[in-house]
């Protein structure tokens, strides 16, 4: 006779598929980026009706105009727009020692039909110009990168070099 | 005398088979119930690519501004016409003392109009802006 075998019994240990179920949410909540926002932060000017003038000594301030098509003028010479960190790295650090009321100004000014991204990359070199001197100056006084300091050390890298950047208005050009 | 606990005889077992269930319905709730606010963005804008960018760490204060290639300006869920910004951010600024605005312009767009935005931002007193870009490799 034949005779049929007794079949082991046959389960799936289901025990630890918690475990796994976890591990999977665990991974895919550490893995997801929810887009973060970045850009190049600046704050602006109160305004003001009446802008009194102020005379600023001319080696105090770095002026950048950019005209429509995209030519650069850095002090009145022209200037490629790769060039502008460079040229203004020296500048900064040369102010470094120098009172609060005397760091460098940039200065930006725009044509009103210039293109916002010529601007954007202007800001940005001026911007790199000042985070590799404040980089360097920490370097060198406490030996660490800038985004590795200390508060209060940040603050002291932050008040010997100061990012000074003004938007001047574009001029009105009469049609 | 000897002293013996009594046991129960009945099983002593937390039954686990369905505990992935639980967790995966935790999940899935919890799924459902999460809105990552997010906008519809109505127009259409590529934006520049800088390189000394930094990130805004505290997401709840971004108010964003987005200007299309065609220069057109969104708000919240809306088209809105330039000089009705200044209203409008101000009273965003009430809700908000230190909204950081973060300007989504479109890369070709004229100097001329972001800056009729920023006097806009500045009648506002929303003074703490961001100038949205993507990160150049």
């Amino acid at each position: 006779m034949l005779k049929k075998k007794k079949l082991p019994e046959a389960t799936i240990p289901t025990s630890s598929m918690a475990d796994i179920a976890f591990l999977l949410l665990i991974f895919f909540l550490v893995a997801t980026v929810i887009d973060v926002d970045s850009g190049i932060g600046m704050t602006l000017p109160e305004f003001v009706e009446d802008v009194e003038t102020v005379e600023v000594p001319k080696d105090r301030m770095a002026a950048i105009l950019i005209n429509e098509t995209g030519d650069v003028l850095l002090d009145g010479e022209p200037i490629s727009l790769f060039q502008i960190t460079n040229t203004l790295k020296p500048r900064i650090q040369s102010k470094i020692d120098l009172p609060k009321n005397k760091k460098l100004i940039v200065s930006i000014k725009t044509d009103r039909k210039t293109v916002y991204n010529a601007y954007i990359q202007a800001l940005d070199q001026v911007k790199s110009a000042f985070f590799e001197v404040r980089d360097e100056y920490s370097n060198s006084r406490f030996g660490k990168k800038f985004n590795d300091l200390e508060d209060t050390e940040q603050n002291e890298v932050k008040d010997a070099v100061p990012i000074i950047i003004s938007i001047a208005e574009p001029e009105k050009v009469n049609k | 005398m000897k002293f013996e606990k009594k046991r129960a005889s009945t099983k002593q077992e937390i039954p686990t088979a369905s505990m992935p269930d639980i967790i995966f319905m935790l999940l899935l709730f919890f799924m459902v119930t999460t809105t990552l606010r997010e906008v519809e963005v109505l127009v259409n804008y590529s934006l520049p690519e800088a390189k000394a960018i930094e990130k805004i760490e505290n997401k709840r204060l971004i108010s964003y501004i987005w200007v299309g290639k065609d220069g057109r300006v969104q708000i919240n869920d809306s088209l809105v016409k330039l000089d009705e910004i200044q209203n409008i951010m101000y009273a965003k600024r009430q809700a908000l003392p230190n909204v950081i605005v973060s300007l989504r312009v479109d890369k070709n767009s004229d100097m001329g109009f972001v800056t009729d935005i920023q006097q806009e931002l500045r009648k506002a007193y929303c003074l703490r802006i961001n100038y949205s870009a993507n990160v150049k490799i």
